[in-house]
């Protein structure tokens, strides 16, 4: 094998594809990517049998072949080179050589026929979700999954399709997030009954890795099911990954349909409010406390601690209730919310102390309600 | 032959062909999901396992299937669709904190076929079973004191160790408050005593969710109590725990020295004990040997079932360690799990930090482990158990734990001070090196070996009985075998 591509092109598929590879000492090999050439192209590939990932570089090829490489030693070595120059790789035997200007390695390799075969999807059907759409909602929600394994439905975003949309959340029972994405393509019908019952459950750790290769430039990801896996396809590189099994909770059923109380604030003003109150909670006590009165038209956010002392902040607020209501919340699920929210005002909704709230974006014109994206967030009883 | 012996004599065959780490990464949870007409299914649990069973080692698969049946003439793979049923059950016996409860609720009504329940603004919504259980609700503060659903009976090894104290303790989950009460676990540090009583409080919680189980530690317990004599609700305190319908206390030897906590809990004991509610309790040491503890409390300790945790043999610690690595899916084979478990003695949390030593350590290197690779990575963890002792040794050690000369115990000489230690000394000798008694004799300035035989006895007789002594040997034995 010897080919000649640029390091640009290089380093954007190694750091596609690094991510994936694996760590398991029984399969040294999955520390290793697999390059190899492809109609005239480079074609480098990494798993770690869970996901898989293979990216493709432009490349004008001297002589076929292929070889696996560690593929740490190799992404040490490219990153360091200066952008802009080639790179030759060249096989020798088991080991391929790296030349780039007065840079030279040589780095040992194992017979690229131990290398697992990374599945390939048969079928036509793509469905194409808009790239920077799917990017914002997964930094929404992917701070929500359950990181604990012990539900292990938990540990991934649960997507529901239905005719023109897709609906995606992800909680890990403490606080949960929605978000709706429009679909316009025309077979969002027939690839989404290719799905069990027309949702399902994919890793956090896969859709990571897809809104790492979504680049501002992207404009669409493509995503197909068959055989129990998942594809997905970002210019170019594709990523495969395995579904989580289970049954992601019924989830519908504890967002409240209404809300008896509506407080609208400023998100910075919030923001500030609740990063004072959590210094004075302490490891073993996260408790902020909100006090609603829609007399004064104000919401009180205080905190308080046997060790250091107490805080108070009083944000001025439009409140559409005449009920007054305390809530407590563990400050730092609300600061998750916070963030997910672009807008300049948020709105609180609640129905009473024990049930759960929620968080909504605000149109800073309309005062109402902007987009479908929901950030439930379950109280602490007292 | 049925297909799960087919493909089992099938996988008999492969294991020689290929290595270890393959076998185990591409051959682990497949099966033959049917056999007809000379084709063979199998089922594979991921898409990378089909691609390589269909294209690397079809040949390999297909010789062993002929082989064995010889009518076969091809065979191609599915992927096991994931299991939907399983993971469902499971939400309900995992069910622990915040919304899962909730989804509980709402997977029952889902199942009856009723239409989810709406709710007018502001009308109270249950969210919560109205009997929820405080472990269900959202952890207000002590969540580290919840019960760990990782602790179950299901995977506690049962060796001969342990056979009676889990007995007893799973008789004491199938009825509580009937059978032993309290129950009174004792045993060395990581042998499994939390294990058991946590086991006991996620079976009960198993089998009725809305039970209250109160679980803490002893240590903890006088934490809260003294936090609620600073925040003056001392009753409220009291009243959390009489409610409890099983109180689990972990580590209650931590009681000893606290007054007024030993104050406190035998009116919690005392109310419990009546109501007939189920009360667990565990120890390092028996509660006879427990300093300062009143003797009200220890009697009523005594009052249940005590049962002991000793230290695991050989086989329980091959059983324990094959479990463990499984559960981390990292391969060791029948040869290396023995040369640990032989190696490593004390208690099952060391065992448990050797296996993690050679685990992070391979994976860290990327090799395979062999014997020898476990030996110089566990070097120092055996070079401190193993350690020979030598009737010198003994001598030398005897004598500076009962603070006497070394020639006191050769010399002549009927003094109490002096035969207590030289009974001992000729115990030690017999019992840790099997040293002839004519020998010890010798050993001991020239006595002769009935001398010796009846000090032997002595001291095996008084063992039972004296635990002021048992304590002595037990922390003269450390002595020897650590410094």
């Amino acid at each position: 094998m010897k080919l000649i591509c640029t390091q640009e092109n290089l380093r954007k598929a190694i750091a596609a594809a690094e991510r994936a590879v694996g760590r398991q000492s029984t399969l040294p090999i999955l520390g290793n990517f697999l390059l190899e050439t492809e109609n005239g192209r480079l074609k480098l590939s990494a798993t770690n049998l869970e996901i898989g990932v293979i990216a493709r570089v432009g490349a004008k090829i001297e002589s076929d072949g292929r070889i696996t490489i560690p593929a740490k030693l190799m992404s040490n070595f490219i990153s360091n080179l200066p952008s802009g120059d080639t790179i030759v790789l060249e096989s020798e035997g088991q080991s391929l050589k790296i030349s780039s200007g007065g840079y030279q390695v040589k780095i040992k390799g194992l017979d690229a026929q131990e290398f697992p075969l990374i599945p390939q999807h048969h079928g036509t059907q793509f469905l194409n979700i808009p790239a920077q759409p799917l990017r914002a909602t997964l930094a929404k929600l992917l701070p929500c999954v359950a990181l604990n394994e012990a539900r292990l439905e938990l540990t991934g975003v649960n997507i529901i399709f239905s005719d023109n949309s897709m609906c995606l959340a992800a909680t890990d029972s403490f606080r949960l997030a929605e978000e709706t994405i429009a679909l316009d393509s025309a077979n969002v019908a027939s690839v989404a009954s290719s799905f069990p019952q027309g949702s399902c459950i994919i890793p956090a750790a896969t859709f990571s890795e897809v809104s790492r290769v979504i680049s501002p430039e992207s404009k669409e990801v493509k995503l197909a099911f068959e055989d129990n896996q998942i594809f997905f396809e970002v210019d170019g590189v594709q990523i495969l990954s395995r579904l989580v099994s289970g049954k992601f909770p019924d989830y519908k059923q504890i967002i409240p349909e209404q809300f008896a109380l509506q407080a609208t604030v400023s998100k910075e003003d919030l923001l500030r409010a609740v990063k004072i109150a959590t210094v004075f909670t302490s490891q073993t006590s996260q408790e902020v406390v909100f006090r609603i009165d829609p007399e004064e038209s104000h919401i009180v956010i205080e905190s308080r601690s046997q060790e250091m002392g107490e805080n108070q902040t009083i944000l001025q607020a439009d409140i559409l209730s005449d009920i007054p209501l305390e809530m407590v919340f563990n400050p730092k699920y609300i600061l998750d919310g916070i963030n997910t929210i672009a807008t300049s005002r948020i709105a609180i909704l609640a129905n009473e102390s024990t049930a759960p709230a929620a968080l909504k974006a605000v149109d800073e014109e309309t005062g109402a309600h902007a987009g479908e994206y929901i950030y439930i967030i379950m109280p602490i009883r007292n | 032959m049925n297909n799960e012996e087919l493909w089992k004599a099938v996988l008999g065959e492969l294991e020689l062909s290929i290595s270890k780490g393959e076998f185990n990464t591409w051959f682990k949870n497949t099966s033959i999901v049917s056999n007809q007409d000379g084709r063979v299914v199998i089922g594979v649990p991921s898409g990378f396992a089909r691609e390589w069973l269909e294209n690397k080692v079809n040949m390999h698969i297909l010789q062993s299937l002929r082989h064995l049946q010889s009518d076969i003439s091809e065979f191609s793979c599915v992927i096991n669709a994931p299991e939907q049923k399983a993971a469902q059950g499971q939400q309900f016996t995992q069910t622990q904190t915040g919304f899962s409860s909730v989804q509980g609720v709402s997977l029952q009504q889902q199942s009856s076929s009723q239409p989810p329940p709406t709710y007018p603004p502001g009308a109270s919504v249950p969210y919560y079973p109205p009997q929820a259980h405080p472990l269900q609700a959202m952890p207000k503060a002590k969540q580290e004191h919840a019960l760990n659903p990782r602790y179950t009976f299901e995977n506690f090894i049962v060796g001969e160790n342990n056979e009676l104290a889990r007995a007893a303790c799973y008789a004491v989950s199938q009825n509580l408050g009937q059978l032993y009460n309290p129950i009174f676990i004792y045993g060395g540090v990581g042998l499994g005593k939390t294990h058991l009583l946590q086991s006991v409080g996620n079976e009960v919680l198993r089998q009725q969710p809305n039970i209250r189980i109160k679980y803490t530690t002893a240590d903890w317990f006088t934490g809260e109590l003294v936090e609620s004599i600073r925040n003056q609700k001392v009753a409220e305190f009291k009243e959390a725990y009489q409610k409890a319908d099983l109180l689990i206390i972990d580590d209650i030897q931590f009681l000893s020295g606290r007054e007024k906590t030993q104050d406190e809990f035998f009116h919690i004991f005392n109310t419990l004990y009546q109501a007939n509610k189920q009360i667990v309790l565990s120890s390092d040491r028996p509660p006879q040997a427990i300093p300062t503890l009143e003797d009200r409390l220890r009697s009523r300790f005594q009052g249940g079932m005590i049962a002991d945790i000793g230290r695991p043999d050989l086989e329980t610690r091959m059983a324990i360690l094959k479990i463990k690595t499984a559960e981390r899916h990292f391969y060791l084979d029948d040869e290396a799990v023995r040369f640990i478990a032989e190696n490593v003695t004390n208690n099952i949390r060391e065992l448990e930090g050797a296996l993690n030593r050679i685990i992070a350590s391979c994976e860290f290197h990327k090799i395979t482990p062999t014997i020898s690779y476990i030996k110089k990575t566990l070097g120092n963890i055996i070079a401190n158990t193993k350690r020979v002792v030598s009737p010198e040794r003994i001598m030398k050690m005897t004598a500076e734990f009962y603070n006497i000369e070394e020639d006191d115990l050769t010399r002549k000489g009927r003094k109490k001070e002096v035969v207590h230690p030289r009974q001992v000394g000729m115990y030690l000798m017999r019992s840790e090196l099997q040293t002839s008694f004519a020998a010890i004799g010798k050993y001991f300035g020239g006595r002769d070996h009935t001398t010796v035989l009846h000090a032997c006895e002595k001291i095996k007789e008084d063992l039972d009985e004296n635990l002021r002594l048992k304590e002595e040997i037990t922390s003269l034995k450390e002595k020897l075998y650590r410094e």
